[in-house]
């Protein structure tokens, strides 16, 4: 019987085992799969390449690229894997380095660019390691040009940290304003408003339409749209130059520039113009109302203006970001993403990982990646090839965001701020306005408050991750 | 001031054991003394006696004594066990473990722990160990991935709580006695009687007072406090309308459905079916019915009705609404299924003698129906409370994500937005450690009035 | 409810007319289907065919199942999800039965101690320790993993209580039977125990199975790559197809979501119904 009783536990622990052995297939087999195909000249070099997209879209491209680099280089094997969303994979990504399963490279957003740079292992160690550094001057490697030296300046500045780029860019936009035409000229505008005041006027037009839309203007409660506008009137985020002259410890969510930005977002909300989906970060929800006509102008992202071009039943016209008429223009700033590696490879698997990311965008990538979605042409090849194909004159709307960028200025209040726990901080700002929009505060005593929980908050982070 | 913590505990440790041992002797009061005030000094020396620092606070005070008191507590509870053991009051194992009376295998001793060894390894690693380990990070200041770590005592708590240590003390206390006075008056009067009457009403105010307690000992924010006191305030609305609108709508659909009729079995089934939707779907589901670009509400209220509806994510109370009423018809399905098996019990003579009475058929239900029901309402009390309290966060991911200003992140969301968006793993664990203390309370007030009230007997 | 008590007639209840009952029973399912049938309803349609509030079946079902199924393969993530709630509800149940059994039918020291342990997890819902478990679990390496899905999971005093409860009302002559014929205890739990608790089996099942099933937080903490996800968490990204707010496939792949606990639930409706016991899961 003891027999018995044995083979029962036997059972018991095989189904458990099984729990952890059927997983194990779907890592492995991937892996392995790519190895054995590999036609048996030398081993191949697996390498995982986490994205955080995944819509068909901007996740097939990754796809797509590695298949071409696997089959162009089939020593290598670039495994994409896709997360919900920066943070997912960030915080798998810490934990699978923590349990010593990293991945090689990482596709990162802008905003935890510091925590990135802050981010160790269970050793201590930082976990990237900068690319720069990584590519030590050359030209090409394993023959794919070295595209590092090309790419446009406003992602270079934002994302040369002591002097070096520790990632390399990749989906880069800025703020645009959308425009449905067909509502504005019916209102008699015929241009798209340039300033804040420009959009009262033309909101005082459009809501005065008799068959206009219900609302004016929208854009998501996202704190990107903060910075820009502080980006704009030349005010910093944070002290030590935006965090780029030293680690920032401070915040300044009560600054002029802040003030005036959100007095003007409230008063557009307070007259009927601005149209709150309700929810924070709510790109589905406002890029929906303007395609259904809801609204006559939207704030967004550069990054989806192939998309809005195509799905627009209306004459759709991009413009720059509207600004504060009463300061000098001083720029808008990036957003988007870099791809991020891995420190502790081996020189090979290193080697592949560059590889890979300078193949990603090089000339012909980084314009169709651009043609697909609509973010910056992210080197200056790119936008050459671009121009040459007569893309700008074809969609014009497509060379809004390149050139306002363009006409931003080198400060550091136009480059953006580095900071720790800018997530936190961000969530912080977007629940701040919220609670101005929603439940009619003073802008001046929430930012108040809200500053003092965004110090509090970094502070904190510096204890944990300071010097 | 641990000294006078520890003094404490030497002189009420024998008072406890004196209380509640049958045998009082001089060596077992020194014992007692001994073990009350080894357990008041277990949580000070772990945290290095923090709360009593030169920084610390008053509240920070109440905290370390509270500890203090809580670990004597639990040391003289386990002397106490093995003291009875000693007097020969052994624990009925059998009833209480259901173990037969009679016969039984008599086998290694180790085949009974070779059996349960799996169940009580799982339960140790996935339950006790990060039990204890929320505690642990409750005290630090700590991130997923941080190269450090930095105690910070209680203020993970004291920063959610008002600061004025006496209105901390007095403010549940009052509670309290409110309670017991209600009790006592309830005890006293005759019933039927206008003083009863008056009782049950002091009974239900006492209840409600708890909830006005806990609602003025949780900081409003401000001064760098932690606003926590909206999100208990959304936590209870939220939880009693889905568990009143879910019990009462259950109910409801149970009376009107557990009479033969022919196809009943296919009512029911169409009734209960919800019981299988998951929180998710039910969020996803409702999301769709009240979109504000492309739900049916918002289009069947204007176009029928002529009526603007807001969009319900801009509005605290239809946010709110939104979110029980999408909870309540998902917990409907169990709680139509539990009434359906409860109304089987009804007395049946007594109805029909109500019916001879002459009674209305609304004294039929609430003189006899209810009553008869109440063991199976109080355990739907107890599940639809647990499942407001935790399950809804798929619901409220689904359909607000906390939305407007965070009038619907219940306490649940909270400690994810907390702890994971914002990875302050140390304020979310703190956070957690005050939903734990709220279900242990729902728990014990489940285990004490259950005991003679709910059976659990198999079919 | 046929199994529910099968002996006992309601007719006393029961005067006058049946049609209003009828009426409104009909109506009440109505009500609560309400929700489902409408999405079914946006399931077929596109997004303009929703905009205009059409109240015909689109013409959108394929296009919609072809983006749920095949672009965002959800057929995976209801791979993953049967995996998950079959290993969850078999590992249950066995370990309940086992413990069960080592309850009821051994004597051995400080057995109430033990008892006392697995009750007291009563009080401790998984919910109000996640964050120091995901920690924790993510510390083993099993982040992404099938086994952080299901370990956690295998135990609980609820099931152990129920299989205890059970056996402690069966006739002891069973015991004895099958002693004289020196059946190990996994003989008497195999040959005796299980053939005659298959109603109780069934109840904890539906349970867990439906509970595993419907599981959403842990999932979206432990399981971040999206080929590893489970059901209830994939939707989330199905709000957004091609770039905006697609509302018919997010309906389509809820109501698909919905059908492998609701084919559970209906087909062991009958056991579960007559062998539940009060008894739920935390």
């Amino acid at each position: 019987m003891r027999y018995r009783l044995l083979a029962l536990l036997v059972v018991i622990s095989m189904i458990i085992a099984a729990c952890g052995s059927g997983d194990e297939d779907t890592t492995t087999t991937a892996a392995a799969g790519g190895g054995d195909d590999g036609g048996g000249t030398a081993e191949v070099i697996d390498i995982d390449f986490w994205v955080a997209f995944s819509d068909e879209a901007r996740l097939g491209f990754a796809e797509d690229r590695a298949a071409e680099f696997n089959t162009k280089h089939p020593e290598y094997n670039i495994e994409v894997t896709s997360f919900a969303s920066y943070n997912d994979a960030f915080d798998a990504a810490v934990l699978a380095v923590d349990s010593g399963e990293p991945p090689g490279i990482i596709h990162f957003f802008e905003a935890a660019t510091r925590q990135a740079l802050d981010a160790v292992g269970a050793d201590g160690n930082p976990i990237f390691k900068s690319v720069t550094e990584a590519i030590a001057g050359r030209s090409e490697i394993l023959g794919e040009p070295v595209v590092l030296d090309s790419v446009v300046s406003a992602a270079r500045d934002y994302y040369t940290v002591d002097g070096s780029f520790y990632s390399m860019p990749w989906n880069t936009s800025t703020t645009v304003m959308f425009n449905n035409m067909e509502i504005l000229n019916a209102a008699g505008i015929t241009e798209p408003p340039a300033t804040w005041a420009d959009v009262e006027t033309a909101c005082e037009a459009i809501m005065g339409l008799a068959d206009g839309p219900s609302g004016c203007i929208t854009w998501p409660n996202h704190s990107w749209f903060v910075e820009q506008s502080m980006g704009q009137q030349g005010e910093l985020l944070a002290n030590a130059d935006n965090g780029r002259s030293g680690r920032a410890t401070e915040v300044f969510l009560e600054s002029d520039g802040m003030l005036a930005y959100l007095d003007w977002w409230k008063g557009l909300s307070d007259s009927g113009y601005y149209t709150y989906t309700g929810l924070q970060r709510d790109w589905d929800g406002t890029s929906n109302a303007y395609l259904a006509g809801e609204v006559a102008m939207l704030i967004y992202s550069s990054s989806d203006t192939t998309f809005f071009d195509e799905n627009a039943e209306f004459d759709n016209q991009a413009s720059f970001m509207p600004r504060n008429g009463d300061v000098d223009y001083v720029g808008n700033l990036i957003g988007g993403a870099t791809i991020w590696m891995l420190d502790g490879m081996d020189t090979a698997t290193e080697d592949g990982a560059l590889a890979f990311m300078n193949f990603f965008s090089n000339p012909d990538n980084a314009a169709d990646w651009h043609q697909l979605t609509g973010y910056v042409p992210i080197t200056e090849d790119a936008v050459d090839l671009l121009e040459g194909e007569g893309w700008y004159d074809e969609s014009p709307n497509s060379k809004v965001a390149s050139d306002q960028l363009a006409a931003a200025q080198n400060t550091p209040a136009s480059l953006g701020a580095l900071l720790g726990n800018f997530v936190g901080i961000r969530d912080i700002i977007t629940i701040a306005i919220e609670d101005i929009l929603v439940n009619d505060l003073d802008v001046a005593t929430r930012m108040a408050q809200a500053n003092e929980e965004a110090n509090k908050s970094l502070s904190e982070y510096e204890q944990l991750y300071g010097n | 001031m641990l000294i006078i913590g520890l003094v404490a505990a030497a002189i009420l440790g024998p008072f406890y054991t004196w209380r509640n041992t049958d045998n009082p002797s001089a060596s077992r009061f020194g014992i007692a003394s001994a073990v009350a005030v080894a357990g008041a000094a277990v949580t000070p020396i772990a945290m290095g006696q923090c709360g009593f620092a030169a920084e610390s606070t008053g509240v920070d005070h109440l905290f370390a004594y509270g500890l203090m008191a809580a670990g004597a507590l639990l040391g003289l509870v386990a002397l106490q066990a093995l003291f009875d053991r000693a007097d020969g009051k052994k624990r009925d194992t059998v009833a209480m473990t259901g173990e037969i009376r009679t016969g039984g295998y008599r086998m290694g001793w180790w085949v009974p722990w070779l059996l349960l060894s799996p169940t009580l390894i799982i339960l140790l690693v996935f339950l006790y160990r990060p039990a204890v380990e929320t505690f642990t990070l409750s005290t630090q200041l700590t991130r997923l991935g941080a190269p450090r770590s930095v105690d910070v005592c209680f203020s993970n708590f004291t920063e959610v709580l008002i600061d004025d240590p006496f209105k901390l003390v007095a403010y549940p206390l009052l509670a309290i006695a409110a309670i017991y006075g209600a009790r006592f008056w309830v005890k006293r009067a005759a019933p039927g009687s206008l003083s009863r009457r008056g009782a049950d009403l002091a009974a239900v105010g006492a209840m409600l007072s708890v909830f006005v307690a806990l609602y003025a000992v949780f900081s409003p924010g401000g001064g760098g406090q932690v606003a926590y006191r909206p999100v208990y305030v959304n936590t209870v609305i939220i939880s009693i309308g889905i568990v009143a609108l879910g019990m009462v709508g259950g109910l409801a659909v149970a009376y009107l459905a557990f009479r033969e009729i022919r196809g009943g079995t296919i009512y029911r089934t169409l009734l209960i079916w919800p019981y299988a939707i998951s929180p998710a779907v039910a969020g996803v589901l409702f999301f769709m019915i009240f979109d504000p670009t492309a739900g049916v509400f918002t289009h069947v209220m204007d176009t029928w009705f002529g009526i603007d509806v807001p969009n319900y994510r801009e509005h605290a109370v239809l946010a709110q609404g939104a979110i029980i009423l999408a909870s309540a018809w998902k917990i409907l399905g169990y709680n139509i299924l539990f009434y359906l098996a409860g109304l089987q019990t009804v007395p049946i003579d007594q109805i029909e003698a109500a019916v001879i009475d002459g009674a209305s058929a609304w004294q039929r239900f609430t003189k006899i129906v209810l009553p008869a029901l109440s063991p199976i309402t109080f355990f739907l009390l107890v599940t639809n409370l647990t499942y407001a309290f935790f399950e809804v966060y798929a619901t409220i991911d689904f359909m607000t994500k906390g939305a407007p200003a965070g009038k619907t992140s219940v306490a649940i969301y909270e400690i994810i937005r907390v702890g994971v968006n914002n990875g302050d793993l140390g304020r979310g664990a703190a956070q957690s450690v005050l939903l734990f203390i709220a279900v242990i309370g729902v728990t014990l007030w489940q285990f004490r009035t259950s005991g003679s009230r709910v059976s659990y007997g198999g079919a | 409810m046929a199994g529910l008590a099968p002996g006992v007639q309601r007719r006393g209840w029961f005067r006058g007319r049946k049609w209003p009952f009828h009426l409104g029973l009909t109506a009440t399912a109505t009500i609560i289907a309400f929700p489902l049938l409408y999405a079914a309803l946006i399931a077929t349609q596109n997004n303009p065919e929703i905009f205009s509030f059409r109240t015909s079946p689109g013409t959108a079902l394929r296009s919609n199942f072809e983006a749920v199924w095949v672009k965002r393969n959800f057929a995976g993530a209801m791979w993953n999800t049967v995996q998950m709630s079959f290993y969850v509800t078999a590992g249950k149940t066995v370990l309940s039965l086992l413990a069960g059994l080592a309850f009821v039918y051994f004597k051995f020291r400080a057995k109430w101690l033990v008892f006392f342990f697995v009750l007291v997890t009563l009080m401790m819902p998984t919910e109000v320790m996640i964050l120091a478990m995901f920690r924790m679990v993510s510390g083993f390496g099993w982040q992404d993993t099938m086994t952080a899905l299901v370990a956690p999971f295998l135990a609980s005093a609820t099931g152990a209580f129920l299989f205890r409860q059970h056996f402690a009302n069966l006739p002891l002559e069973l015991l004895e039977a099958s002693q004289i014929d020196g059946a190990t205890p996994i003989k008497f739990l195999t040959r005796v125990l299980i053939p005659i608790s298959w109603n109780v089996i069934a109840a904890l099942a539906v349970i867990q199975f439906v509970y595993t099933w419907n599981m959403f937080l842990w999932p979206s903490l432990i399981i971040r790559d999206e080929a590893r996800q489970v059901v209830q968490v994939s939707l989330q990204t199905l709000t957004n197809i091609d770039g905006a707010l697609t509302y018919g496939p997010l309906m389509l792949a809820a109501i698909i979501a919905s059908i492998p606990p609701a084919i559970v639930f209906l087909l062991l409706q009958k056991r579960f119904m007559s062998g539940f016991a009060i008894g739920q899961e935390k």
